[in-house]
């Protein structure tokens, strides 16, 4: 029977077994469900875990030949070397990420009948296997990425997609300076506004003019954020949601607030 | 007057002893019958093995603690159990030999009306040919099984770190030295509070290190591995193992049954069969376990022992030896009482009972050589089945021969387990968890047999505190001192 594969952000099972411990009916037609879901969707192999069983049971077609191979309770017990690849899993549908592995890896299982057997891979094979035995323990290969990785990967699950994740996204971006100096121009006017209620008229009077500069200075600066905001946001595309509404949003807000001092200024000073 | 007689006097014999002398007052005697002089808080040898604590901050004198709690305090270690009598004594007694300096070699009969064996294990170094023989240690490697091991370690270990500041590359390996090993929680301590140290002594870059054991997958820790719930995931400690030896560039040999060791080299097996060497500088490998050696007699003279001990030496209590298969292990096989079957006035708790198959799933090589962690009772368990077992011989001996007995299965009981990663009020690390129960549940807890509300685990700086804090606690709460009765096993 082909069996739905569990995709994120649903948990596999919060519930599975460390191991298989009676062979039986239940775990033959299990392994019998991988095979035709592992056929039905092109797949190269299959945890239980992926399709919601909690044993401990791999499915694989093999290198040669395209049969399969049943692995119960499987156990890396020896590596050798290291390699990084660009893996798919068909957990998270349509996303990839750099997974470092082991080059060749020694591992022993059990059979359907409970013999215990040995066995040696290398090269995809061995990294397949590795990504598979994972998910028996309750983990995807996100816990077996690098930070740098983890945190692209991170992006990619919230977009949905590998395509737009060309680049890393910068931690400040240059219009968020811009934006400091509209904050500082307003700061500048707000103590303009409460310093003209402690002086004169004659100095006040200077307080109105300087008001004007900074006002102009500040709508200036909008106008300058509004079109660069936009420039840096089509280069980098991928790292904010909503840029354009952002920018917008960002622009009026500023507008209104130095607008609500100005208004106040007129009558005050 | 009802005398019972307590057998060792590590973590489970003195809670045993020292809570059965509190419920019984003067009106009954407890004797402790233990061949040390001294008390030692094991978990913090791993501290004195890197030169981080003294002897004398793990171990305090038996004696004086003893003369607080009105305990009959016997140095010496035991021999053999009569529990018929013999036919020149009609009630049951243990023959002791002194070990107490000016009485060595003295023997004595000591008889009781209820018995506590909590002698611990025989740490089996003559298991594995090179580690160690009958004596004890062997030259090749160190241990930090007791607080002179551990002080011997240390001085080996500087020694290394000195080697390394002159530019010598040291390689160590820590793990276990033998197929049927436990307690790979200490060793898992020592080879990243080694770590901790080489860092900083600022020779890290010099030092390879290497994990070996015989645990089927790295985080087994002879419990089958615990799952913590994660993002929604419930994620094996196998995970969390691996990524933190990787990240402080550990590597691993699972599955490993050291069959040899020699000056600077052990052979192992593995798993699949395969045969392997590794060398080494330094090592630290924890020998298996056995019980030690108590022997038993009828009361014609018989040799009954293999009716009161198993065949590994532990004694029989009210478990299910005959479960047979993996697949019909049970958590009711576990037991309840730690009565001997045979004999219903001793008891047995700590290590020194005898448990009915191990926890981690049982394997063995293609060549027939059996590779799996032994079941762990040590700790916070064998505190816990020590006090239960001082309960029920208390109530039996006020209350009369029909008072129920406490109960304290493992497969009920839940354990906290701090684990140190290297020891530093600001930079140090332990791994804490809690797994719950001990012995999983397979028909309570379909899936991992066990609850995953209750059983979690973190890293951390806080975790080293709470390590440091438990290291003063249970020393105090072992000294008797005020409140000693507050602070849980």
């Amino acid at each position: 029977m082909i069996r739905e594969i569990i995709t994120y952000p649903t948990p596999p099972s919060v519930e599975y077994a460390t191991d298989v411990r009676v062979f039986n009916e239940e775990i033959f037609s299990l392994i019998g469900d991988m095979k035709d879901t592992i056929e039905a969707n092109s797949l190269d192999g299959l945890a239980a875990f992926q399709i919601g069983s909690y044993y401990n049971v791999v499915v694989v077609k093999k290198e040669q030949g395209g049969d399969f191979l049943e692995l119960i309770n499987p156990r890396i017990i020896s590596q050798s070397g290291k390699v990084t690849t660009v893996e798919k899993t068909a957990y998270f549908p349509k996303l990839s990420a750099n997974v470092t592995r082991y080059e060749t890896i020694s591992l022993v299982y059990q059979d359907r009948f409970g013999n215990q057997h040995s066995l040696k891979a290398d090269g995809d094979f061995s990294i397949l296997l590795q990504r598979k035995i994972d998910y028996t323990f309750g983990s995807s290969f996100l816990n077996k990425l690098s930070k740098e990785e983890k945190k692209l990967f991170t992006k990619k699950l919230e977009f949905g997609s590998d395509v737009a994740i060309s680049q890393s996204c910068p931690t400040i971006f240059k219009r968020d300076y811009i934006t400091k100096a509209i904050n500082a121009l307003m700061l500048a006017m707000i103590i303009l506004l409460i310093g003209s209620l402690f002086v004169s008229d004659e100095t006040s009077a200077q307080f109105w003019q300087y008001q004007t500069y900074l006002f102009y200075g500040a709508l200036a600066l909008n106008v300058i954020y509004f079109f660069y905001a936009q420039y840096e946001g089509k280069r980098f595309t991928s790292c904010t949601s909503c840029q354009i509404g952002n920018i917008i949003g960002t622009a009026v807000i500023s507008l209104v607030k130095f607008s609500v001092i100005m208004l106040l200024s007129y009558f005050i000073i | 007057m009802a005398r019972l007689v307590v057998l060792g006097g590590g973590v489970s014999g003195h809670t045993a002893a020292t809570f059965a002398a509190k419920w019984l007052g003067s009106a009954h005697e407890v004797v402790v019958v233990t061949p040390n002089s001294k008390w030692n808080w094991i978990p913090s040898n791993i501290w004195v093995g890197v030169g981080e604590m003294s002897k004398e901050e793990v171990t305090f004198d038996l004696a004086p603690v003893y003369a607080k709690a009105g305990i009959n305090y016997k140095q010496a270690k035991a021999l053999s159990i009569n529990p018929e009598g013999s036919e020149l004594l009609n009630k049951p007694f243990v023959t002791i030999e002194y070990t107490l300096a000016g009485r060595e070699g003295m023997t004595e009969n000591v008889e009781y009306d209820y018995l506590i064996n909590a002698t611990g294990p025989k740490l089996n170094f003559g298991a594995t040919p090179g580690l160690g023989d009958a004596n004890g240690l062997g030259e090749f490697t160190v241990s930090v099984c007791t607080a002179d091991h551990a002080v011997h370690a240390n001085e080996e270990f500087q020694k290394c770190i000195q080697k390394m500041k002159k530019g010598e590359r040291q390689k160590f390996l820590i793990g276990t030295g033998h197929g049927l090993c436990t307690c790979q929680g200490a060793a898992f301590e020592y080879i990243f509070n080694i770590e901790h140290e080489l860092n900083k002594a600022g020779v890290r870059d010099m030092a390879d290190l290497k994990w070996i054991s015989n645990e089927s997958f790295l985080g087994d820790f002879g419990v089958g591995g615990l799952h913590m719930k994660s993002m929604g995931f419930a994620v094996s400690s196998k995970i969390f193992a691996e990524s933190l030896f990787t990240e402080r560039n550990v590597d691993w040999i699972i599955g490993a049954h050291v069959n040899k060791v020699e000056k600077g080299k052990v052979s192992y097996e593995l798993l699949d069969g395969s045969m392997g060497e590794e060398e080494f500088d330094f090592s630290m490998l924890i020998p298996p376990f056995a019980g030690v050696g108590l022997k038993a007699y009828a009361k014609d003279g018989t040799d009954i022992t293999a009716t009161v001990f198993a065949p590994n030496g532990f004694m029989k209590v009210d478990a299910n030896y005959s479960a047979g298969a993996y697949e019909n292990w049970r958590a009711s096989d576990w037991p309840k009482t730690y009565q001997n079957p045979t004999y219903g006035n001793m008891f047995a708790c700590g290590i020194a009972f005898a448990p009915p198959h191990p926890i981690s799933k049982p394997m063995s090589s293609p060549n027939g050589t059996p590779i799996n962690p032994t079941p762990p009772r040590t700790g916070m368990p064998s505190g816990i089945i020590g006090k239960a077992v001082a309960h029920s011989i208390c109530d039996r001996i006020l209350q009369g021969e029909n008072a129920p007995l406490h109960e304290a299965s493992m497969a009920h009981m839940g354990a906290a387990c701090v684990a140190s990663a290297g020891k530093g009020i600001f930079d140090g690390t332990a791994a804490a968890m809690t797994i719950y129960p001990v012995v999983p549940d397979f028909e309570k807890y379909p899936g991992t047999g066990r609850d995953t509300d209750y059983t979690f685990g973190e890293i951390g700086l806080a975790g080293h505190w709470i390590k440091h804090i438990l290291h003063h606690l249970f020393i105090w709460k072992a000294k008797l001192k005020a409140g000693w009765t507050l602070i849980p096993e």
